[in-house]
């Protein structure tokens, strides 16, 4: 009997010690806790360049979410718009190399045509999702990731990660899960910052800042466009938190 | 005519141990599931998955064994392709549960955002290349891969159990060469026509499949099944416990950040590959495995306390109950994902699916125990046979 309660009062434990939303002072409606943005890697080198107000380049590399539907209806556009806004004085350039249908392994053979050649100072890597479609093999997924991050590194640039994409009906159909896991213990052991798209897609899901399900059809577009510009701005929050 | 050959009394750890592994593949099926944080792999480099292989093996051996001594190979292997048909039946089942879900869900998610995700539904597009597809087990989708290795493994096991009757290492010894080839060579098991690889590598998971068929071999040529030299016992202990200190650090890093993971990033890398059955995997699956026979006799109280008979229920009933369980999963998960994903609907989701699977398996060995009452004006003495 005792170990049954146990089973049931530690996970109410661990969630009342764990999971408190502090907010970030942002008073706009898509604010996310301040853990899903902070991460412990730093970014030393892009600090340095905002403080000198060196031109900046920021290559972002994924797949269809980071392609998004136009050029500039996609966050690293919004992500652009939003570190301009912040740093006036500073020439920032983001490019867009989102690739629908490419798996980790497919974007990193493209590094040196699409990110190298910029010679960005921090790179952006989305990845993660066509692996998980195609239930591809978790093992060459981790592996492709720390080849990838080792070389932009070997390029003297600095590296985000970013995970998937959250939706209640996806995350019932596509397993996620080991997928997550590895990004996210390959981001820890390679001390890569790593913003979690996943949990603050799920965070704004569950407070129903962004419902996609129950839209009418005509009116998705619009509001996946207000959605790419929250994300692009929490990216650029994440961004220079990093760069702090 | 002289009565059946004396049976042993059946080994109540194999149902208890595969009935608890149910129950953790169930959670650890339901995504971001808190109740996962309590499972074997929070505390081990292996998972449930091991566990219910192994002991598949061991008691596939106990009972198609003894049917080969007793009604010949022929019978044996009728007997075990039914069972094959039934788990073919049970996976053709699930893929159907699972198409629906897709179809649904595609229909919520007509959305610009998520041209990438919408592939999960390629297949279908081309709906009859699907279901042949689909039986000839060639599509394996989310969460529906356990099922055609054990088909698999059943169907090429007559083999085994002919090859075990001639000596009883040659099986291992030739499962250990295939085992060692796979992971050499990457050999995989290739579906056709698309490029896909089996998430469970039969090649490599026959290995754990026959270290249990041929203990249970063992068992019924009245050798002891598990090693009972007191050192590997002990051995086994301090592995096991220091594998779980590993892998607890881990899980303590992964709800509370700034407890250091212990040896990730030796390790963590050597754990990874389910699909081929890393020997790290396989390793802590073995002392696990020996520790907890050390601690758990067959005649320990634990296993005849009122806690375990549901365990022990499922564990008996464990083709059906493991299918109920995968459906369970996907349909619990599909609740917490559409309506709520509270902790309260989280702890209510693992109650209901695991009570349920306990009703399934008592209404079951009701029904088993009814069919069988023996008839007044016949023989009494109709053998209770074990299930497999």
């Amino acid at each position: 009997m005792r170990f049954v309660a146990l089973l049931f009062v530690l996970p109410i434990a661990l969630l009342l010690c764990g999971t408190r939303p502090s907010f970030a002072a942002d008073p706009v409606q898509c604010a996310a806790p301040r853990e899903l943005i902070e991460d412990e890697p730093q970014l030393p080198a892009l600090a340095e360049r905002f403080k000198q107000h060196k031109p900046i380049t920021i290559v972002v590399i994924g797949g269809g979410s980071t392609a998004g539907t136009a050029p500039d209806n996609a966050y690293p556009h919004f992500l652009e718009n939003a570190l301009r806004q912040r740093h006036p004085d500073t020439a920032i350039n983001v490019i867009n190399r989102g690739v629908s249908g490419q798996t980790t392994e497919q974007m990193a053979a493209r590094f040196t045509k699409d990110v190298y050649t910029h010679q960005p100072a921090l790179v952006i890597w989305e990845a993660g999702t066509v692996d998980a479609v195609q239930s591809e093999d978790v093992n060459a997924f981790a592996d492709a990731l720390t080849t990838g991050i080792a070389a932009v590194r070997d390029h003297k640039a600095e590296i985000m990660l970013m995970d998937m994409q959250y939706n209640p009906s996806t995350v019932s159909v596509i397993n996620f899960e080991p997928y997550l896991d590895a990004l996210h213990q390959t981001a820890a052991l390679e001390d890569a910052y790593m913003f979690q798209r996943f949990e603050i897609m799920k965070y704004w899901s569950e407070g129903s800042v962004f419902d996609f399900n129950d839209v009418p059809k005509e009116k998705r577009a619009s509001l996946a466009r207000e959605f790419y510009k929250c994300l692009g701005e929490r990216l650029a929050d994440a961004v220079e938190f990093a760069a702090r | 005519m002289a009565g059946p050959a004396p049976r042993l009394p059946r080994d109540l750890r194999l149902d208890f141990f595969r009935g608890l592994s149910l129950f953790f593949i169930f959670i650890d099926h339901i995504p971001e599931n808190a109740l996962a944080y309590f499972t074997l792999r929070s505390v081990a480099f292996n998972d449930a998955a091991e566990v219910f292989i192994f002991i598949s093996g061991y008691t596939a051996a106990l009972v198609y064994g003894q049917s080969l001594r007793e009604n010949g190979v022929l019978f044996a292997t009728a007997q075990i392709y039914r069972r094959v048909w039934q788990l073919y039946v049970a996976h053709i089942f699930i893929f159907v549960i699972f198409t629906a879900e897709v179809s649904y869900s595609v229909l919520l998610l007509q959305n610009p955002m998520y041209t990438e995700e919408m592939g999960v539904a390629d297949f279908l597009q081309e709906p009859h290349l699907a279901i042949i597809r689909a039986l000839t087990l060639a599509f394996q989708p989310t969460f529906l891969d356990i099922l055609p290795l054990y088909i698999v493994l059943l169907a090429t096991f007559p083999l085994v159990l002919i090859l075990l009757e001639r000596h009883r290492f040659l099986p291992l010894v030739l499962s250990a060469v295939v085992y060692g080839m796979t992971l050499r060579h990457g050999w995989a098991f290739h579906t056709r026509p698309s490029h896909d690889v089996w998430f469970f590598n039969p090649l490599a998971w026959q290995f754990l499949f026959v270290i249990g068929a041929t203990a249970g071999h063992d068992q019924i040529s009245g050798r002891p099944p598990f090693p009972t030299n007191r050192w590997i016992g002990r051995v086994a202990i301090v592995v096991a416990v220091c594998f779980g200190a590993i892998n607890f650090s881990w899980t303590l890093h992964w709800i509370y950040d700034p407890i250091p993971p212990l040896f990730a990033k030796a390790l963590w890398s050597y754990s990874l590959d389910k699909t081929n059955l890393a020997p790290l995997r396989l390793l802590s699956f073995l002392v696990v495995a020996v520790a907890t026979v050390h601690f758990v006799r067959p005649d320990s109280a634990i296993l005849h306390s009122r806690w375990a008979r549901p365990v022990i229920m499922c564990g008996q009933q464990s083709l059906y109950i493991f299918c109920l369980g995968i459906l369970l999963s996907v349909l619990g998960h599909f609740l917490l994902a559409e309506f709520s994903g509270g902790l309260l609907a989280q702890i209510a989701v693992n109650v209901v699916g695991i009570g349920a699977m306990i009703g399934m398996s008592a209404l079951l060995e009701w029904f088993r125990a009814a069919s069988r009452r023996p008839r007044p004006a016949h023989s009494s003495s109709i053998p209770v046979t074990p299930s497999e």
